[in-house]
């Protein structure tokens, strides 16, 4: 099991180098290079000579690249150019709230498409399962910025029950609140997922429906809610685990969207801010952290799957 | 699939199913207003400030914006906006992952590793935020846009390609065509490619739909194609701020986007059904189970 981990770990490396690499080239394929970028573009050559030696930008590429490689390992993410303030401390000021929305948004689209599998699963071609992958196919089709939009037009505009623009409020500090701010944001991102999670699980129970210890388990008399709930299900959630990771590690970047209809302060709001004011540290600083994050959240599904299920061999 | 003759035995299938139908002339009629919308009796720039903001009238059929352009002006100019894009992705994506995904599943070895290792890069950061990296490098235009949303479709065709390779690879055929001597290049684009058109062209479906999402979720995000020129997403955006006054402002684009991205699903899904099991349409299908958001 150690080596299966470390062998996941170690394919990860060049990967995770080529991408370090390209996002640290964005700041010299940007017109005017890093120093256009720090002190802009109308700059009399001592302020450029000056800014060249403070920042260290006269030492070889290659060194530049080791130092902010070096840094980044120490959670050192260089100095936003828009507001002075450490990159890494404006994150970290972010990241709680995209956790929160990407944490409710899995609750949303589980709680809307393991109950949609498992009715159309019970009755395969039936005008239920119809229905129902119907649903699934419009959840899919329609882009989440405009579904957000809608929302909003129902439920804070026309009905007004709920906020349209959305604050980062802790669930632990005010539970009521938290959840009027998170209603709509959730919604909007699970509504999508809860879709692929529907047509993933519905696929899976099919086929494990049809199995041979379905038939057995039918004719020991079980009923079909027994069978569906004891057996056919546990092993229909294996694959699962797999979704659901990759839906938080997609929400991570797909929050990008949803924070923006809803205002909500979240890391991709940052990002867009950043790429807004050409915030270059900022800009590098985001995509290094959501990356890690990507990476770190399908790394943990890939061992936890070999962990769960003992037919994955580890070799 | 054989090009061209089965594909239109293929096509003529297809057209015999109610929603691939329906989708076909959906985007056949928003096809045709977007090449000829010269033609028409429409400006999408032309201002009538005194009637800002009006609701559909007989007018203007969708009512205006903010500025009392003519939003389905707009919409019909936005379609052109929309489709170049998809269009210049799909080929970009194309002409870049298909020969990696040739070469990587032909030769393997170190060729193999090494591109699939770019591949791997590409997919490990979510489409969108791709893109926007790469406008944030190269500025905010519509070509930056089409090559962001072509670049992020460069893994699609690469895998799909590579592992069509690996299937056919040991063939008879071309086994046959390499004790002949003929070249690898020969066999690759000769051989290989021409046997892999089915799955190339479910992929093309599939990426159109996505390029079309990714084109206006970047213009949504006020990072796509810059105004003034139309652009679905950048109407959602700005109709978004009158949704008091306008609702119908960022309802009736969004409409339009939502029912041009269902339909190349829908065609995608009938594709890739009449691929897979050619004798029933009916079942199976997933092909746009890997849509990005």
């Amino acid at each position: 099991m150690i080596g299966f981990v470390l062998r996941r770990v170690l394919q990860l490396v060049p990967v995770v180098l080529i991408a370090s690499v390209g996002i640290f080239a964005m700041l010299y394929a940007v017109p005017g290079g890093p120093i256009g970028v720090i002190v802009g573009e109308n700059a009399t050559p001592e302020t450029i000579a000056a800014a060249m030696r403070e920042f260290g930008l006269d030492r070889p590429v290659a060194v530049q690249y080791l130092d902010w490689l070096r840094g980044l390992f120490r959670g050192d993410l260089g100095i936003s150019i828009h507001s002075r303030e450490p990159v890494f401390d404006l994150i970290m000021d972010r990241l709680p709230a995209t956790f929160q929305l990407a944490f409710a948004a899995t609750l949303v689209a589980m709680a809307l498409g393991i109950p949609v599998a498992i009715a159309s699963a019970m009755r395969p071609e039936s005008w239920l399962d119809r229905v129902l992958s119907g649903w699934s196919a419009l959840a899919l089709g329609v882009p989440t910025f405009w579904l957000g939009i809608l929302l909003i037009l129902l439920f804070a505009v026309n009905l007004n029950w709920l906020p349209s623009a959305s604050r980062y409020v802790p669930l632990w500090q005010d539970p009521l609140q938290a959840l009027r701010h998170l209603i709509l944001p959730a919604l909007t991102l699970g509504v999508y997922v809860s879709a692929v999670l529907a047509r993933f699980l519905r696929a899976s129970l099919v086929s494990e429906l049809g199995a041979d210890y379905v038939r057995t388990a039918r004719s020991k008399g079980l009923k079909e809610g027994q069978i569906m709930r004891q057996h056919v299900l546990r092993n229909a959630l294996l694959p699962f685990i797999t979704i659901v990771g990759l839906m938080m590690a997609s929400f991570i970047g797909g929050a990008v969207i949803t924070e923006s209809v809803f205002t909500y302060p979240g890391l991709g709001r940052l990002l867009i801010q950043a790429i807004n004011t050409r915030d270059y540290p900022l800009i590098q600083g985001c995509i290094v952290v959501i990356l890690v994050i990507y990476i770190a959240i399908n790394l943990t599904v890939d061992i936890l799957y070999a962990y769960v299920d003992p037919r994955i061999a580890y070799s | 699939m054989k090009f061209p003759g089965r594909f239109l035995n293929t096509l003529r299938q297809l057209l015999g199913q109610k929603g691939p139908r329906l989708s076909f002339l959906f985007l056949g009629v928003v096809t045709l207003l977007a090449v000829f919308a010269d033609l028409l009796p429409m400006d999408p720039l032309k201002q009538d400030i005194m009637r800002s903001l009006e609701g559909p009238s007989r007018d203007y059929w969708f009512g205006t914006d903010e500025l009392g352009r003519d939003i389905l002006s707009r919409v019909v100019y936005g379609a052109r906006t929309s489709l170049i894009t998809a269009a210049g992705a799909v080929t970009i994506a194309a002409l870049i992952g298909v020969p990696i995904g040739l070469i990587g599943g032909f030769y393997g070895g170190w060729r193999d590793a090494v591109l699939m290792r770019m591949v791997d890069v590409l997919m490990a950061l979510p489409a969108i935020l791709f893109a926007m990296a790469l406008i944030a490098v190269f500025g905010r235009s519509q070509g930056a846009a089409l090559l962001a949303v072509g670049i992020t479709g460069v893994p699609g065709f690469a895998r799909i390609v590579r592992a069509q390779v690996l299937s056919l690879r040991k063939r008879d055929y071309v086994v046959a065509v390499e004790a002949f001597g003929g070249s690898s290049g020969y066999n690759m684009f000769r051989t290989i490619l021409p046997n892999s058109w089915s799955p190339i062209l479910v992929q093309i479906v599939v990426l159109s739909s996505v390029a079309i999402l990714l084109e206006a979720a970047l213009a949504f995000l006020g990072v796509g194609v810059p105004p003034p020129t139309p652009s679905w997403g950048e109407m959602l955006r700005t109709g978004k701020q009158y949704l008091h006054e306008a609702p119908y402002y960022a309802v009736l684009p969004g409409v339009v986007l939502t029912l041009a991205i269902l339909s190349f699903d829908t065609i995608g899904r009938g594709l890739s059904r009449l691929i897979e099991n050619p004798r029933d349409p009916g079942g199976g299908g997933a092909a746009t189970e890997g849509a990005l958001r």
